[in-house]
C-alpha cells in the first residue's frame, strides 16, 4: 500500500486487526454502559504508514475539517493516539452519547466535553484492552480535543525526521441507529512498533497453541 | 447453560425459504460444541445429522482453506477475547478440489462477566460474487477503468481501486469529494457532484484535465455514467467510470495542430515555389506534348530577352538555331517518353539575334516536360580560351623539350665529334709525321665514336616513332659482355665496372641496339652520379614475377624475365626525382648536358617489347635500375652491330655519277667507288650533274643526295629519266620522313639508302643495282 512504510506479514496485520477489535468492541461494551444504547464498534481495516501518508489518507477521504481527541500513552509501546472524526459528524456523536436528549445549542455547548469523555472511552478501552492482552501495563495520559487537519494532527511541520509510523484503523460507530465513520491513528516511533510486533508475534503464538479457542473466552 | 441451536427450526416453513440461501452456526463455549443446520453442514462437507447433534468446536476450522486457516483462528480469537463482531471471508475445499468463497458474519454473547456464551453467524456462499469483483477487478485494471459511486449530499465517494490510481490518490474504497474534484486543472468543473450532472438519465460525457496530486503529472480523463434516483431518501446516486486519454488527447492535439497548419504550409510552400520560379537566375519552362511552351520563367527575359507572352503557345523549336533543331526535337521526343534529359545542350537565340548555349535537365509528368536550363554560353567561352591556352601551352612545352632536346644532343654530338675529330686530328699527324704504325687505334677510335653518334640518331628516330624497333630474340650475357670494354671507357677510370652474367640466361626479347643504348645511357648517369668515383655492378639474372608480387609493385604481366639490375654507389635520388624520373625529358642535369629523354627512352623501349623498368634509390644510398626483359621464345642470336666483313670488289669500271653537295659525303662515296672498280663522275649538285647526263658517256648509275641545293634530288631524278628513262638511282637521304614514304617516293630502277651507312651497305647496294640494269 501506498506510504506504507514498515510491512507487517499478512498475520501480523491480522493479528493486529484483531486486537484492535477486542479493544475496540470492549470500548463499545463501554459506551454502552455509558449510555444504555446500543452501540458497535467496528475496526475493518488497520494500515502501517507514515504520517505524511496518514495525513494524505485522512485528507483525501474527508472533505471538511476534522476533529480529535488525543490520548499520549506510554509503557511497553509508546506513543499518541487520536480518534478522528470529520467535525460534521461530531455534533451527531454528542447527540448519541447523550441519548438525543439534548437540544442541538445544548449539545454544542457540550461538545468538547462529551468528546473528552468518548475519546477517553475508545482509546482507553483500546489501549488497555491490547495491553491487557498483550500482558503489559501502559500509562494514559489525560486526553484532550483538537481541531485541524491532518497536517496539524500528524504534526507533519514539527518533525521533519519522518522516523515514525501510524497505525491508522478505520472505525464505524454504530450507535442508537446511527452509522458514524472516524479513524484511530496511534503514533509510535519504530522502536515502539518492533515492541508492538514482538507483542503480536505472542499473540499469535498463543492462538495457535490454543487446543480449544473457546478456552480464550472463557477467561473474561 | 442451555443454547438452542439457531437453525430456524421454530418454524420449518422459514427454513424451507431460507434453506440454501445461507447456512447458520452456532458456537456454545460452555458446552464446547459447534452446531450448524443444513446449509452450513453442506458448505463445510459434514452431514446434517452430525451438526445437528453438534460437533468439536475445532471443527470450525478443519475445514477452512489452509491458507486461510490461520487468519479465520485469530479472528476467532479476537471474538474470544472481547470482539464483539466477527466478518469474514474465507475459502472452504470442496470434494472436486475446487474452493467456494464464503463470507462469515457473526457476533458473540456474552454472560454479565464478559464471558463468551455463544459465538454465533450465518455463512454465505459468495463464489459467484466474487468472481465478478474478481473480473471487474481485473476490467477496471485491464482496461484501464476506474469506477465510482456517489450519492448526493455525501461527503466521500465510493470508488474503485484503479480509480485511485488514475487519479494519482491513495489507493482505497472511499475519498473525499473535495479530494477528487481537487485534482482537476484549474478551470474544469468538479469531475463528480457538480450542478449539471443532476439530471435524470445519463451522465454526460466529460473530458477534463487531472494534476495527480502524487506526481504533479497532468492527464487527460474522460468521465460516462448514469444518474438514478434511488439514493437514501430518493436522493441523487451517480455511477460512473472514468479512464485516461491522454495518449488519445495527445494524437488529437498533434493532429489538430497538423490540420490547422497544413493549410499555412501548403500557401507557404506555394510561395516558395513561386519564389523560385520567379526568382530563378535559369530558364524554366513547362512544354506540352506539341512542343510548345506553356510556361516560362521570368528569367527568359533576362537571359534570351523575351516576355513571357512572347513565349506563351510557340514553338521553343523556332528559338533554337537551326541547325540545333532536329537533335533537339529528337530530345524532346524521348523526354517525352520518360526519360530525363541530363544535361543535353543546344543553342538558343537571343531575341538581339545573339547565340546562346543552354544546358538541361528535364523531367517528364502528365504529358509534360518540366524543363530547367542554364546558360553556359560564357562556360564554353572558357572553354574554348581554356582550349586555346592549353594549346599554346603545349606548343611551349614542345619547343622547350626541343630546346633541351637539342642542347642535349648538341652536347652528345660534340662528344662524339670530339672523339672524331681528336682521333683523325692525330691520324694526320701520325701520318705527317711517318709514324703510320700507331693510327690504328686513333682510327678505331673515331670509327667507334661515329658508331655512337650514328646509334644516337638512331635512337632519335626510334624516339620519334619513326624507325620500327627490331625485337629478337637477345643473349643479354653476351651481349653484356660485349660492351665492358665501352662502359669501362666511358665510365673511367674512378669507376670500377663489375659485370655478373649468369651463363645460363634466358634468351630475352631485346632490340640489340636499344639495350645496348640503354645499358650505354644508364653507365653514363651512374658515372655522373659518382662524381669522386663508386662502383657499378650490371647484374643479370633470369626472374620470375608471380601475380602477387606483380600486383603489389609493378605495372607488368606475370611470367618469366630477364632482369638485368644497374647498380651504382652514387649520391642515389629522393622519392620525388625517383617518381619523375621515368618522365620524359625530365633532367637534374644542367641544360646542354642532357636530354632529359634517357630514361623516359629506356622506360618506352621496355614497354613496347613487353618488359619493364624499375627504380630503387635513396639519397646517399646509391641506384639501382632494374630492367625486366620477356623470356624469349626462340634461341639467341649472336650480337654484333658491327659487320667486319671486307667490302667485295664488284665493279667492271662502270661509270656512276655521285651528286653530294656535301663535300666530305661525296670525297667518301667517290673513294668507295673507286675502290670498288667504278668509275665515278661527281658532281656538287643538279646543274652540274645534268652536264653529264645530257653529255654521252655511258653512266650505269645515279647516286644523289635528296636534299640539294636548288633542284633537289627528286627532280633530279625525273630530269635524268627525261633523258635516260632506265637510267637505276639511288638516293641519299640522311631525312628519315624521306625513307618512311620510300614506296611513294621510289619509281621502278630506284633505291635509297639512309645516311649514315655503312660503307659494305651502300657497296652491296651500288653492286645491285649496277647489275641489274645491265
Amino acid at each position: 500500500m501506498t506510504g506504507q512504510t514498515v510491512v507487517l506479514s499478512e498475520l501480523e496485520h491480522d493479528a493486529l486487526t484483531e486486537l484492535v477489535n477486542i479493544g475496540v468492541s470492549r470500548a463499545a461494551s463501554s459506551l454502552r454502559n455509558m449510555v444504555g444504547e446500543q452501540v458497535t464498534l467496528s475496526v475493518p481495516s488497520v494500515e502501517v504508514v507514515s504520517r505524511k501518508a496518514a495525513a494524505t489518507l485522512i485528507q483525501e477521504r474527508e472533505a471538511g475539517s476534522l476533529v480529535a481527541v488525543r490520548q499520549d500513552f506510554s509503557g511497553a509501546f509508546s506513543g499518541r493516539a487520536l480518534l478522528i472524526f470529520p467535525e460534521a459528524n461530531s455534533l451527531a456523536l454528542v447527540q448519541a452519547v447523550t441519548g438525543d436528549e439534548l437540544s442541538p445549542a445544548d449539545a454544542a455547548a457540550m461538545e468538547s466535553e462529551a468528546l473528552t469523555e468518548t475519546g477517553n472511552v475508545v482509546l482507553n478501552g483500546c489501549l488497555a484492552t491490547m495491553a491487557n492482552m498483550l500482558k503489559r501495563p501502559l500509562t494514559m495520559a489525560l486526553p484532550h480535543v483538537i481541531r485541524g487537519d491532518g497536517e496539524l494532527f500528524f504534526e507533519l511541520s514539527a518533525r521533519e525526521d519522518d522516523q515514525g509510523v501510524v497505525l491508522f484503523l478505520y472505525i464505524n460507530f454504530s450507535i442508537s441507529g446511527r452509522d458514524i465513520r472516524g479513524y484511530i491513528a496511534m503514533l509510535m516511533d519504530l522502536p515502539s512498533l518492533q515492541a508492538l510486533r514482538v507483542l503480536i508475534a505472542e499473540f499469535i503464538e498463543r492462538v495457535m497453541g490454543a487446543e480449544d479457542l473457546g478456552q480464550l473466552g472463557q477467561q473474561g | 447453560m442451555t443454547v438452542s441451536p439457531p437453525s430456524g427450526a421454530a418454524d420449518p416453513r422459514i427454513a424451507a425459504l431460507t434453506a440454501g440461501a445461507a447456512g447458520v452456526w452456532l458456537w456454545s463455549v460452555p458446552e464446547g460444541r459447534l452446531y450448524g443446520d443444513a446449509r452450513f453442514a453442506d458448505l463445510y462437507g459434514l452431514t446434517h445429522e452430525a451438526l445437528a447433534a453438534g460437533v468439536e468446536t475445532d471443527r470450525f476450522f478443519a475445514s477452512i482453506h489452509a491458507d486461510d486457516r490461520m487468519r479465520i483462528r485469530i479472528a476467532v480469537a479476537g471474538i474470544m477475547h472481547g470482539a464483539d463482531l466477527f466478518s469474514k471471508e474465507f475459502r472452504l475445499p470442496t470434494e472436486t478440489g475446487e474452493s467456494r468463497w464464503v463470507s462469515a458474519n457473526g457476533r458473540a454473547e456474552r454472560d454479565a462477566d464478559q464471558r463468551v456464551l455463544t459465538f454465533g453467524g450465518i455463512l454465505t456462499d459468495i463464489t459467484e460474487q466474487k468472481r465478478l469483483e474478481e473480473r471487474l477487478r481485473v476490467a477496471q485494471s485491464a482496461g484501464g477503468v476506474g469506477t465510482f459511486e456517489y450519492v448526493s449530499g455525501f461527503g466521500t465517494v465510493d470508488v474503485s481501486e484503479q480509480f485511485c490510481r488514475l487519479l494519482g490518490l491513495t489507493t482505497t474504497d472511499a475519498v473525499a469529494l473535495r479530494a477528487v474534484n481537487a485534482t482537476l486543472a484549474p478551470g474544469f468543473p468538479p469531475l463528480i457532484g457538480g450542478g449539471e450532472d443532476a439530471v435524470d438519465g445519463a451522465m454526460d460525457y466529460r473530458e477534463c484535465q487531472i494534476i495527480r496530486p502524487d506526481t504533479g503529472e497532468r492527464r487527460w480523463i474522460a468521465r460516462r455514467g448514469e444518474h438514478r434516483k434511488d439514493g437514501p431518501g430518493g436522493a441523487d446516486r451517480f455511477i460512473g467510470a472514468i479512464h485516461d486519454i491522454t495518449a488519445f488527447k495527445t494524437a488529437e492535439a498533434s493532429l489538430r495542430e497538423l490540420t490547422a497548419t497544413l493549410e499555412d504550409r501548403v500557401t507557404e510552400r506555394t510561395r516558395e515555389r513561386d519564389r523560385v520560379w520567379n526568382n530563378s537566375r535559369d530558364l524554366l519552362a513547362v512544354i506540352g506534348p506539341d512542343g510548345g511552351f506553356r510556361a516560362t520563367s521570368p528569367s527568359w527575359r533576362r537571359l534570351l530577352g523575351y516576355e513571357p507572352e512572347q513565349l506563351a503557345g510557340h514553338r521553343y523549336r523556332d528559338f533554337i538555331v537551326p541547325e540545333d533543331r532536329a537533335q533537339t526535337e529528337a530530345a524532346r521526343a524521348r523526354a517525352h517518353e520518360g526519360e530525363n534529359l541530363s544535361e543535353f545542350e543546344n543553342r538558343f537565340l537571343h531575341r538581339d539575334g545573339g547565340v546562346h548555349w543552354i544546358t538541361w535537365n528535364t523531367s517528364a509528368e502528365d504529358g509534360l516536360i518540366y524543363a530547367y536550363g542554364r546558360d553556359i554560353t560564357d562556360e564554353k567561352a572558357r572553354a574554348a580560351v581554356l582550349a586555346e591556352t592549353e594549346d599554346r601551352l603545349r606548343q611551349a612545352q614542345k619547343m622547350e623539350a626541343v630546346g633541351q632536346l637539342t642542347g642535349g644532343l648538341a652536347h652528345d654530338f660534340n662528344n662524339m665529334l670530339t672523339g672524331i675529330i681528336g682521333g683523325l686530328d692525330l691520324v694526320q699527324r701520325r701520318v705527317a709525321e711517318g709514324r703510320l704504325s700507331e693510327i690504328g687505334k686513333f682510327i678505331d677510335g673515331a670509327v667507334k665514336s661515329a658508331h655512337r653518334a650514328a646509334g644516337l640518331t638512331h635512337r632519335l628516330l626510334a624516339f620519334s616513332r619513326q624507325q620500327p624497333l627490331d625485337p629478337q630474340p637477345i643473349d643479354v650475357s653476351a651481349l653484356t659482355r660485349s660492351m665492358v670494354d665501352l662502359l669501362r671507357r666511358t665510365l673511367g677510370e674512378q669507376v670500377s665496372l663489375s659485370v655478373i652474367a649468369d651463363d645460363g640466361l634466358w634468351p630475352a626479347v631485346s632490340d640489340a641496339n636499344q639495350l645496348e643504348s640503354a645499358l650505354l645511357n644508364l653507365a653514363i648517369n651512374a658515372r655522373d652520379a659518382m662524381p669522386d668515383g663508386g662502383q657499378l655492378t650490371i647484374e643479370a639474372s633470369n626472374v620470375v614475377l608471380d601475380a602477387r608480387r606483380v600486383a603489389a609493385d609493378l605495372d607488368a604481366s606475370p611470367g618469366d624475365y630477364v632482369l638485368i639490375a644497374v647498380t651504382d654507389t652514387g649520391e642515389g635520388m629522393p622519392a620525388d626525382v625517383v617518381a619523375k624520373a621515368f618522365d620524359p625529358f625530365f633532367t637534374t642535369k644542367p641544360i646542354g648536358q642532357g636530354t632529359g629523354l634517357g630514361l623516359s627512352m629506356i622506360y618506352g623501349f621496355l614497354r613496347q617489347i613487353g618488359g619493364h623498368a624499375e627504380i630503387h634509390s635513396r639519397p646517399g644510398e646509391g641506384t639501382t635500375i632494374c630492367l625486366y626483359l620477356p623470356r624469349a621464345a626462340g634461341a639467341a642470336v649472336a650480337p654484333g652491330l658491327t659487320d667486319q666483313t671486307p667490302v667485295p670488289a664488284a665493279g667492271a669500271g662502270e661509270t656512276v655519277l655521285v651528286v653530294e653537295d656535301e663535300d666530305s659525303v661525296r670525297l667518301l662515296v667517290v673513294e668507295l667507288l673507286d675502290e670498288l672498280g667504278y668509275t665515278a663522275l661527281a658532281a656538287s649538285g643538279a646543274e652540274e650533274a645534268l652536264t653529264h647526263l645530257r653529255s654521252d658517256r655511258a653512266i650505269a648509275l645515279m647516286i644523289t643526295d635528296v636534299g640539294l641545293p636548288g633542284l633537289n634530288g627528286r627532280q633530279l631524278a625525273e630530269m635524268a629519266r627525261a633523258q635516260r628513262p632506265r637510267l637505276p638511282v639511288l638516293f641519299v637521304t640522311g631525312y628519315a620522313a624521306n625513307a618512311v614514304v620510300r614506296a611513294s617516293f621510289l619509281g621502278p630502277g630506284m633505291d635509297m639508302i639512309t645516311k649514315p651507312f655503312a660503307m659494305n651497305d651502300l657497296a652491296s647496294k651500288i653492286g645491285e643495282m649496277v647489275e641489274r640494269s645491265s
